[in-house]
């Protein structure tokens, strides 16, 4: 089994990687809710159920192709920056990381799949894949569940499907979703718009984190809503249809703010390169918009296309628990602030022109 | 799920039985208000409305176990439900059918599964629930003494044992 300092010294497969696919959709992300049949829910469970069930479940998982390399453990072994950071990564939910005993987290090495135990539902299937790839995702959390109902039985009924803990992920389950990155629909004002049509089709869009977050970096999650009376392959094909249509809009958005007003959008993208290059004290959100204006700068090819796969990495890594972790150790937010500036700085030397020096010393 | 007699929503299952079958309606709440299935004198009335042949005996619920409001798999209430919003088991859908039903048209698109289903659970455990519906059907008919009832319930439970021995799934 891989430890945890293993599982992040290596970004995640979907982290790196880019061509032009990218430049609009980061990843794709696919999970399904799966239920024992003859267990109560984990919200309900006594702490003795939910250890059974986690006890039961988590040496199955392990046993699953590809899992045996992997990462495995009960959320009580991890101290509470090592949950922020698989927050951070989208390998736990903020709502699992919140409970107690007997929950827990198997990962493979690759860290495309996460399954998560005793979450809202007794077994949360996740696959990750980078850019628009939600019916590869799916096949990938698939495999895992038909691998798994030989083994466990499953709660489901004829008429309602996989049964869950919340009536809202009845029937297939299956939450499927995308990050976007849509810096040209928000600085062309078109993205109240384009969020209330996606609204008006019955799918939801939430900011970097899931539900009820924020938007940071232009970044936007859409996803389904709706779980029952349309099969997965429905709700997949409209879910792409739509985040197809988000993402050409947005490339045109692009398109147009360069030929219209190129002094505008080269003096966004340079006041953030500059700013990030030279700041010493950088708070998470700001170090997120600015990124977000240097990756679309390398996007449109005004700065390096290396910097795509530089500022996806930094839009993790200056999360503030990722930030901490590679400290070793706990850091007041001043110190983090301190820490995210040199961080980028460092990564930006070696893609950025070289900075002047402007302290005369090299921190 | 539509109504059968209008094509609304149902929000309504009942389920009676007549010369030892069993028979399901769903039903809208207007429709079933109208057609008096919330009391049982208006039973008839349904009945005509629905071209079916009037029951012997009729058990009108929302619900196989209607009684105290509480799941017996897990205790769970309906009070719970109505502050959490989750459930505390998987019975809990069929202890909390009707309740659920009337939240389910304005969460998803439909209200019946299309997804993907592994076969030869779905069947093992739609036989399992058919049967501690029946169960719960007896005990109740026994508890008011309707005993011609219980004889029905009991020939049932009789019938569905001997077709899951033969292996022969029918429902």
């Amino acid at each position: 089994m891989m430890r945890f300092s293993t599982l992040l010294k290596h970004p995640a497969d979907w982290m790196t990687g880019h061509d032009e696919e990218n430049s609009v959709v980061l990843t794709s992300r696919v999970r399904l809710a799966r239920n024992l049949a003859n267990a109560p829910f984990p919200g309900w469970a006594r702490k003795k159920e939910r250890q059974a069930v986690r006890e039961s479940l988590q040496s199955e998982l392990e046993r699953l192709p590809g899992m045996k390399t992997g990462f495995s453990h009960e959320l009580s072994d991890l101290d509470s920056l090592q949950k922020q950071v698989l927050v951070e990564r989208h390998l736990i939910s903020r709502e699992q990381a919140a409970r107690n005993e007997g929950s827990g987290s198997v990962v493979n090495r690759k860290q495309t799949l996460s399954l998560m135990i005793n979450e809202e539902d007794h077994l949360r299937i996740q696959a990750i894949r980078p850019s628009l790839q939600l019916k590869e995702a799916y096949k990938l959390a698939h495999s895992i569940d038909r691998n798994l109902e030989n083994k466990v039985e499953f709660a489901v009924d004829p008429e309602l499907g996989y049964l869950t803990a919340c009536p809202t992920n009845l029937g297939t389950g299956m939450r499927a979703s995308a990050m976007l990155h849509l810096p040209g629909l928000v600085l062309s004002d078109q993205i109240g718009q384009v969020l209330k049509g996606i609204g008006k089709l019955g799918l939801a869009v939430r900011g970097l984190y899931g539900e009820g977050t924020e938007s940071l970096g232009n970044l936007y999650q859409i996803s389904n809503q709706s779980t029952l009376g349309e099969s997965e392959l429905e709700i997949l094909d409209r879910l792409t249809r739509v985040i197809g249509d988000v993402a050409r809009y947005e490339t045109q958005a692009r398109r147009k703010l360069l030929a219209d007003d190129p002094v505008m959008v080269k003096d966004r993208i340079g006041r953030a390169a500059g700013t990030l290059t030279y700041a010493r004290i950088i708070s998470s959100k700001e170090a997120l918009n600015h990124l977000s204006m240097l990756r679309l700068g390398a996007d449109l090819e005004i700065m390096p296309a290396s910097l795509v796969e530089i500022c996806d990495r930094l839009f993790m890594e200056t999360q503030p628990a990722h930030l901490q972790w590679s400290a070793g150790q706990k850091l007041a937010p001043a110190a983090r602030d301190i820490m995210r500036a040199q961080m980028i700085r460092e990564h930006l030397q070696t893609s950025l022109p070289p900075a002047i020096d402007i302290s005369g010393d090299k921190n | 799920m539509k109504c059968d007699s209008c094509q609304e929503k149902a929000t309504v299952f009942y389920t009676q039985v007549a010369d030892g079958k069993l028979k399901k309606f769903v039903l809208c709440e207007a429709c079933a208000q109208a057609q008096g299935i919330m009391n049982p004198e208006g039973l008839l009335m349904a009945e005509e409305l629905l071209g079916a042949a009037a029951p012997a005996a009729a058990i009108a619920d929302l619900a196989p176990f209607p009684s105290s409001g509480k799941c017996t798999s897990c205790d769970f209430t309906l009070e719970d439900l109505q502050k959490v919003g989750r459930l505390g088991c998987p019975d809990c859908y069929r202890a909390f059918a009707g309740e659920i039903a009337q939240r389910l048209p304005s969460m998803h698109k439909g209200l019946v599964h299309m997804g993907y289903v592994p076969d030869g659970l779905v069947k093992q455990q739609a036989l399992r629930n058919e049967r501690s519906d029946l169960d719960a059907k007896l005990k109740a008919a026994v508890i008011s003494e309707n005993f011609e009832e219980a004889a029905k319930v009991k020939d049932l439970i009789d019938a569905l044992e001997k077709s899951t021995k033969k292996g022969a799934v029918t429902s």
